[in-house]
């Protein structure tokens, strides 16, 4: 054991050697980006009927790499994995609908936001529940270390009622939801609506918006790679101008107006 | 009541899973028995004392969950030390090391079922250290330890389907990417557990054979 | 050396939360144990029976315990009996995976620990006036356990580690659940993994030491 930690030490001495080329360098070098996505979350991400990925982070990656020049490569996480293994470096970045928190700020380096979420209160038929203040009480659950996971067992907390689970990902989440295992859960209204008109999870129904800020997320990479960010955020930037963005939008999630990707009042 | 949605790309789907599983117990149960057969020897030839520090790191291994095991050196060899390795490699290697704990234990465990009695009558015979081990220890040591250590290879196979912590994709995670899309939990999960089921239990039951006919005769 | 930046204060912050968990992984522990003895001594009985059916409940049992993984009896625990609108919640989820496979391992340690005891013992009883029950309570019963004792605490062992497959059902208040849950939020992951792995470590030693210690004083005759 001794031994195998000094030759990996070495091993790593070797690999960390002068020549310091960025992520961004690395990325076109290998020619390869590879993009944490969770698919288990439509329609950001999920698999056709051959079980390849597709979604609008499916394609948002694709067009990243198109416009690096470099070949996409989809790498399914969890919500809770997606950031160890950006970490790990077991992929280069992540669109993965994050939400940009200054808790993970401290750790990921956030591009500035390419999607906003609104985020919707889902409980079962036959649960009388008028609106959002019907889950005091009441046993719910949303995907572990989402942003809306980390609202409701908050909320939970200070309502001093009822009681909170995080399951590993959003299927599990509907899945206990439609089997009465849940009463209720919080979810982004895209995702909600999908997983209702889908037919997948019986007796499901959205009964109210989530009163929380907007849900703004944002592409991740490591925190030091400066150079990788601001290409990053010079991309968004573009999708949005050319359109492509309500291409997508259309494409994927349905008619009407994209969200807003700008606050009133504040430079980002 | 099988009424599924379940189509041939998704079977071929799952069967890769399956032969992930599979190879990923074949790599582990490989090294993890030449490594275990190592250490045994190695324990049992030094004595306690020396082999003190070997004794507490195989300990280790079989005392923390796996899958703390996975995540950690996942983050130790690709956070800390910056190292560029598929999960698939990390997977191998702790389960290697994993099985290769066990293994050193059933190894040693063999090694002294042999009688000491026995093994000086072969030295004083003429027999050099190496004959004696290949030909006298080797063959008894073999019919003790082999029934343990089909139930440790089916122990590793099992014990694989965490191996989804650092993004292998193997059978159990293939099964809930389907779950996912096809949304039928209870069906997929039974075909899932039958798989492990069908690998498993016959090899198990020729363990259970073995053990039986070979300590009676 | 390393480019890693260790941030052991904010993990070591987390200590007393993880503390907590521990107990309620050794909770967990402790009741499947307990749970999985019972258990086992029924299926036991089951198969002494000679009732087709029950020792066909038995051997079920045992095989699909040990035949397949743990994580995927724990979540058929949840959800396969949540389709049947059985609702358990994550604690009793993982309580009753855990216990179910415990059943099963320490089932097949009973046979092969009754192999040891000779029949003549039952008989023996038999003939001294004791019913079958009796003799299987009072004479043969305890040297099953007695046997028993080494693969019993191999199991506790496998009982602690077990509990680490509990987020799989939601379960968040065990030592595995609050240290995925405080790197879902801080992603400090090695710190916070390396002292559950040392709390984990801690806790099956003190099992086993004192498993050594409760032996060397029950059985010494």
């Amino acid at each position: 054991m001794k031994t195998s930690l000094l030759a990996l030490a070495a091993v790593a001495t070797t690999l960390a050697g002068p020549a310091l080329a960025d992520k961004l360098d690395d990325i076109i070098a290998a020619g390869t980006l590879r993009c944490a996505v969770v698919l288990d979350f439509p329609p950001m991400g999920s698999r056709d009927a051959n079980n390849n990925p597709q979604g609008f982070d499916v394609d948002y990656c694709n067009d990243l790499a198109k416009s690096l020049g470099v070949t996409a490569e989809v790498v399914e996480t969890t919500f809770p994995e997606r950031i160890p293994a950006l970490m790990s470096g077991s992929v280069d970045v992540a669109v993965a609908s994050t939400s940009d928190t200054l808790e993970r700020a401290k750790t990921v380096g956030f591009s500035i936001p390419y999607y906003a979420f609104e985020n919707a209160v889902v409980s079962r038929e036959g649960l009388d529940m008028a609106n959002w203040e019907g889950m005091k009480g009441k046993t719910v659950g949303a995907t572990a270390g989402t942003y809306e996971a980390i609202w409701l067992e908050g909320k939970v907390k200070e309502w001093g009622a009822g009681e909170f689970r995080p399951y590993q990902n959003q299927a599990d989440v509907f899945l206990a939801l439609s089997q009465g295992q849940l009463d209720a859960t919080v979810s982004t209204v895209e995702v909600a609506e999908a997983n209702v008109k889908s037919g997948n999870f019986k007796g499901i129904k959205i009964v109210d918006k989530a009163p929380m800020v907007p849900d703004y997320v944002a592409l991740i990479t490591l925190r030091e790679e400066y150079g990788l960010i601001n290409y990053m955020n010079l991309f968004i930037n573009q999708q949005v101008r050319t359109g492509r963005y309500a291409e997508l939008y259309k494409k994927w999630v349905g008619e009407g107006e994209p969200a807003n990707l700008t606050i009133q009042g504040v430079y980002r | 009541m099988f009424d599924t949605a379940l189509n041939a790309n998704d079977l071929i789907f799952l069967a890769k899973g399956a032969g992930m599983t599979l190879v990923v117990t074949a790599i582990s149960v490989f090294f993890g028995t030449v490594l275990g057969i190592v250490f045994g020897v190695f324990r049992y030839q030094v004595g306690p004392w020396w082999a003190a520090p070997l004794t507490f790191v195989l300990d280790v291994f079989r005392s923390i969950p796996l899958l703390i095991q996975l995540v950690l050196a996942n983050a130790f060899v690709t956070t800390v030390l910056g190292i560029r390795i598929s999960g698939f490699t990390v997977a191998c290697g702790v389960l290697s090391l994993y099985t290769a704990a066990y293994c050193a234990e059933i190894v040693r465990g063999g090694i002294e079922s042999v009688p000491l009695t026995l093994r000086r009558a072969a030295r004083s015979l003429g027999l050099s250290w190496r004959q004696d081990m290949t030909n006298i220890v080797m063959p008894l040591a073999t019919r003790v330890a082999l029934p343990s250590w089909i139930g440790l290879a089916l122990g590793v196979m099992k014990d694989s389907a965490l191996v989804y912590i650092v993004q292998v994709v193997e059978l159990l995670k293939s099964t809930q990417i389907l779950i996912t899309r096809l949304q039928e939990p209870l069906f997929l999960l039974m075909v899932c557990g039958a798989f492990y089921f069908l690998i498993s239990f016959p090899i198990a039951r020729f363990g259970g054979y073995l053990e039986k006919r070979w300590s009676h005769d | 050396m390393f480019n890693y930046n260790f941030r052991w204060n904010q993990a070591l912050n987390s200590l007393p939360q993880m503390l907590e968990g521990a107990l309620v992984t050794i909770e967990i522990a402790l009741l499947s144990m307990l749970i999985g003895i019972a258990v086992a001594i029924l299926l036991t009985v089951f198969r002494l029976s000679g009732n087709r059916i029950l020792s066909a409940i038995a051997t079920t049992w045992v095989e699909i315990a040990r035949n397949t993984p743990a994580l995927f009896q724990i979540y058929m625990v949840h959800f396969g009996l949540g389709g049947f609108g059985i609702h358990l919640s994550p604690f009793l989820s993982l309580l009753i995976g855990i216990a179910f496979n415990n059943a099963g391992y320490l089932a097949e340690n009973f046979r092969g620990a009754l192999k040891a005891i000779p029949d003549t013992q039952a008989r023996a009883a038999r003939s001294l006036g004791m019913s079958a029950g009796k003799a299987f309570r009072h004479v043969v019963m305890p040297q099953m356990l007695r046997i028993s004792f080494l693969p019993m605490t191999n199991q506790m062992v496998w009982a602690i580690l077990m509990t680490s497959l509990g987020a799989v059902v939601a379960m968040n208040t065990d030592l595995y659940g609050v240290t995925s849950e405080l790197n879902a939020r801080t992603f400090r992951t090695f710190e916070l993994f390396a002292i559950a792995a040392v709390i984990f470590y801690v806790i099956t030693k003190a099992i086993t030491l004192s498993a050594r210690v409760l032996a060397a004083r029950l059985f010494r005759y």
